[in-house]
């Protein structure tokens, strides 16, 4: 009994004395962008269900598949390859905002309010070529890393998932409990993460920051259809 | 155990002390701060249980203290200076570390503040400040607290004893070595056993538990324990005032911003030095009047 009491008292002072890793992985899947995109899954309209790759075909130059990206570089090189040259010149605009902030600044994090740009966009780009067979989360991880744009995910490779937590330090929860990142591919929301997401050519990405739960970026929730 | 000056004051005077040192310390996450609190506690330290007990105990915290700075940076991403990219892909970002150096030193401050805390706080204390209040726990508390020490004392004596008769644990063959280790086991927890038998048997024959109790205790509270306390509350009102109006403003994420040392702010942290350095003060001030009078 002495010694219980002695060792929950350690552990109680162990735990409180541990430094505050920031992490948030066991919460990553309900928050905002991932709950928007798991109830719109129940109404996804035909394209974008269409476009969920099927499970037997794994995005080959995704992020979590590093030995087949890597065999598919080179695989351009040999002029013999099926793909015509112009089929590989694949390119998609992406869009990162964060414009739902400036009509909630009153609840953004007191630290965080020098990290929205004014005009609420973070990243415009025009024509961001990408390798077949990649998805929205490889062209992100790509562009924010060449841009030098903050990102932080949490990644599961045994699920191919990747949630995004943050861009540009602006995180999920920073402005109000129903905030987080978001995207859509040519202005609809797909109903699955975005490492599943493999792109077609001239694809739209916007990467949205919504204040509440995906209602200000034009998600339905799913609640809206079925009412 | 020798407790120094601050450990003769009123136990009320201790408790306070450690409360306040103990939450400035971990609130306060300004990097001067940590840095005030940590040395002052390693002092205490050395004054209270010694070089050599420090400088074991050093063997666990040092590493301790490694193992936080480096695990922060691998968990924590966030933070605008980018130094690279980690293998799973997020970034390795300055702020991340220079948080966790401070939460590693916060760590090993608060931990030698314990150790400064368990050293003056003795069970006879914890009895003269809680035993009106609330016997049963003070009672229960002071048992816990000389649970550990007193095993390790017990167990040395059986080790020491068991080694003149060349019942070893150290020596002889793997089984050997068992049969004696576990023999030594049972007899620390006979004589545990036994001890508590009869410490129940000491107690219910001196009648504990009957009405109209009171408790023992030799403490007094004098002029300079007012004296102390005063200080104690003053330096810690400053602080937390302070603080509360953001004089010590430090942020680590999304980027390191933090309030220009002005004199507002650098009375603040000479408040926190006098807090902090206190019970070395104390200190000072006997050890300078015992040798004028001597």
């Amino acid at each position: 009994m002495k010694k219980r009491s002695l060792d929950v008292l350690l552990l109680a002072v162990f735990l409180l004395l541990m430094p505050g890793c920031g992490t948030a992985g066991g919460q990553a899947e309900p928050t905002a962008a991932a709950a928007a995109e798991e109830l719109s899954g129940e109404s996804v309209p035909e394209e974008t269900a269409a476009a969920v790759p099927p499970s037997g075909e794994p995005a080959e130059a995704s992020f979590f598949r590093s030995e087949p990206a890597a065999s598919q570089t080179p695989a351009p090189e040999p002029a013999a390859s099926p793909t015509p040259p112009e089929e590989t010149a694949l390119t998609c605009s992406l869009w990162i905002r964060c414009d739902t902030i400036l009509d909630h600044l009153d609840r953004l994090t007191e630290e965080k309010a020098g990290l929205v740009p004014e005009s609420g966009v973070l990243l415009c780009l025009e024509a961001v070529p990408f390798d077949e067979g990649e998805s929205v989360f490889d062209v992100l991880l790509r562009v924010t890393r060449e841009q030098e744009i903050h990102l932080e995910f949490v990644g599961t490779p045994f699920y191919r998932s990747a949630y995004v937590e943050g861009i540009g330090n602006l995180y999920e929860f920073d402005c109000g409990e129903l905030s987080g990142w978001s995207y859509k591919v040519n202005g609809a929301f797909p109903g699955c993460g975005c490492s599943l997401y493999e792109l077609s050519g001239g694809d739209i990405i916007e990467w949205v920051y919504t204040c509440d739960l995906g209602k200000d970026v034009g998600g339905t929730n799913g609640w809206e259809d079925a009412a | 155990m020798k407790t120094g000056a601050f450990g003769s004051c009123h136990p009320a005077v201790n408790f306070v002390y450690f409360a306040f040192v103990l939450a400035c310390t971990m609130i306060i996450l300004h990097p001067v701060c940590l840095g005030i609190s940590l040395l002052c506690a390693a002092a205490y330290a050395v004054l209270l249980r010694g070089k050599g007990a420090v400088r074991r105990s050093m063997k666990y915290l040092l590493p301790a203290m490694l193992i936080a700075a480096l695990f922060n940076p691998l968990f924590n991403h966030r933070g605008v200076t980018t130094l690279g990219y980690l293998p799973g892909g997020n970034p390795l970002t300055l702020e991340a570390v220079l948080y966790g150096v401070a939460a590693s030193v916060m760590l090993a401050a608060a931990l030698c503040w314990f150790s400064c805390c368990s050293a003056v706080m003795t069970s006879d204390k914890l009895i003269c400040l809680f035993g009106r209040a609330a016997p049963g726990l003070s009672l229960l508390l002071s048992m816990v607290l000389r649970f550990v020490p007193q095993f390790t004392a017990r167990l040395k004596a059986i080790s020491d004893a068991q080694r003149c008769m060349g019942h070893d644990a150290t020596h002889g063959t793997m089984l050997q070595r068992a049969q004696n280790g576990v023999r030594m086991l049972s007899i620390l927890v006979t004589w545990s056993l036994e001890h508590a038998v009869e410490t129940a048997d000491s107690m219910k024959s001196r009648g504990y538990g009957l009405p109209g109790r009171t408790a023992f205790s030799i403490y007094r509270f004098d002029r300079r324990d007012g004296k102390v306390l005063c200080l104690i509350l003053c330096a810690g009102g400053v602080i937390l005032a302070g603080a509360a109006a953001g004089g010590l403003a430090w942020s680590y994420f999304p980027s390191v911003r933090f309030r220009e040392t002005d004199l507002f702010s650098a009375g603040i942290l000479a408040a926190y030095l006098v807090l902090c350095a206190l019970p070395l003060m104390l200190q000072a001030l006997e050890d300078i009047s015992w040798n004028i009078s001597h």
